[in-house]
């Protein structure tokens, strides 16, 4: 396919701007960072990118929907490596969060009781 | 309650009764699981933060923070740790958080002998626990700091309680419904005591990632202290010292690297960078060709973008 040459270097900035876009972990030209010695075969680590990127979005949404501060999510993603924005999407999906309230009624109650009788829980124990 | 017939609250009695005496019975937990341990040292010194509601995130992480000398009370952590929507925090939120204290985040391998020797190092430990049931879940975070094998206990600063002690076989299983999983706060150049090499090398190169240069620096020095010929760690030194600005130091390190593993082009290229923030752009001419050549698939864009970046610099400079 025909590109005319300004259409080509806007499509490749758009698509730098894209990728780049708020995360300052993705560089093109200069040193090859460390993760390419860790990351077993350069393929997955491409697919991951494309995943991460889809996930940051996806997160960074969540997250503000959540309740965070909209300068705090930029802070939080800053510091994440792509590992674990992965993991980060999946814990909200998960709804692994420390501190959590229970909801609990009626024999749920009752048997939750016995269980912390016996002690196999401890989640009465007052915070 | 419901009228249930006399036989029926018989077998639910005697059914609840070995319910009741399983409870009680089974040998220490600690003793078994530390067999050598001739006794840990509670961690007193270990400063509290009494939590706020639902944020035992917060208040875990200030405690390990302080521990490692970062001065951070969980009113500063909130805001990038606690998620107000959950009514709670996200693991990965304390490891990023830590990481941006300039702290390195390593989460253990999640066995009580991995927290003895975290206690012994002098680290408290934040461990994830599901104080209800997998079906009604309570996650909270606490910290341990003492392993009492005398009396078979755990002891936690955890939500008001400055002093949790709580029975081991409880402890374990409110750990186990939390997937074991653990966390400590090294200082930059500390290695864990019972480091296992994946787990401490993607812990730096975490570090390295987020820009937390002099910590990286400091960290893969203590990775190359323990192995000494590990590529990986001898190239995130060299990677950290050149984000650092100092391209000479990170020339070395390439150099002994590729003196080991001539093959290893991503050090080739990295090598004729540093050789070209140096101004020495015939000599990074001549690695990054060479770099080319050993190049996979993958990573012949990458060094050819380099390729061009130092023909470049090279014609600026014979103009």
């Amino acid at each position: 396919m025909m590109i005319r040459k300004p259409a080509k270097l806007l499509l490749n900035l758009l698509s730098v701007a894209i990728l780049s876009s708020g995360f300052a972990q993705f560089t093109f030209a200069g040193p090859i960072d460390t993760a390419h010695l860790i990351e077993a075969d350069a393929r997955s680590a491409n697919l991951e990118r494309v995943q991460v990127l889809l996930s940051q979005d996806a997160v960074a949404e969540q997250l503000q929907q959540l309740g965070v501060d909209e300068s705090a999510v930029a802070e939080r993603l800053q510091s994440m490596t792509a590992a674990e924005l992965v993991a980060l999407e999946w814990q909200l999906e998960e709804g692994i969060a420390g501190g959590s309230a229970i909801g609990v009624i009626g024999t749920v109650f009752l048997v939750l009781i016995i269980l912390e009788l016996v002690g196999v829980t401890d989640i009465f124990k007052a915070f | 309650m419901a009228q249930i017939s006399q036989p029926w609250r018989r077998r639910l009695l005697s059914a609840l009764l070995v319910v009741v005496l399983s409870g009680c019975a089974g040998s220490p937990v600690l003793q078994q699981a530390l067999p050598e341990s001739d006794g840990i040292a509670e961690l007193t010194d270990t400063p509290f933060f009494p939590q706020r509601e639902y944020q035992c995130g917060p208040a875990a992480l200030a405690t390990v923070l302080q521990a490692s000398g970062v001065e951070a009370t969980p009113a500063d952590l909130v805001r990038t740790v606690y998620t107000p929507g959950r009514q709670g925090s996200l693991q990965v939120d304390l490891l990023a958080t830590t990481r941006a204290t300039g702290r390195v985040p390593y989460v253990l391998g999640g066995t009580l002998s991995d927290i003895a020797g975290e206690l012994r190092a002098g680290r408290p430990v934040v461990v994830l626990q599901n104080l209800g049931v997998k079906l009604i879940p309570r996650w909270h975070y606490a910290v341990v700091v003492g392993l009492n094998l005398t009396d078979d206990t755990v002891v936690l600063r955890s939500g008001i309680d400055r002093r949790r002690v709580m029975p081991a076989k409880l402890f374990l299983k409110t750990w186990a419904r939390g997937d074991y999983w653990a966390f400590t706060a090294l200082r930059p150049g500390e290695l864990p005591a019972n480091v296992e090499y994946e787990r401490y090398i993607s812990a730096v190169a975490a570090v390295e990632q987020i820009g937390q240069t002099d910590a990286a620096i400091l960290a893969w020095r203590a990775a190359l202290g323990r192995w000494p010929d590990d590529i990986v760690a001898r190239f995130g030194l060299g990677n950290a010292l050149l984000s650092a600005r100092k391209p000479a130091e990170a020339e070395q390190q390439y150099r002994v690297l590729l003196a080991a593993r001539p093959g290893v082009a991503a050090a080739r290229n990295n090598l004729a960078i540093a050789l070209l923030k140096q101004g020495r752009y015939d000599e990074a001419l001549l690695q990054v060709e060479r770099a080319l050549v050993d190049a996979s698939d993958a990573e012949v864009n990458e060094i050819t973008d380099s390729r061009r970046q130092i023909q470049a610099a090279l014609g600026d400079s014979k103009q």
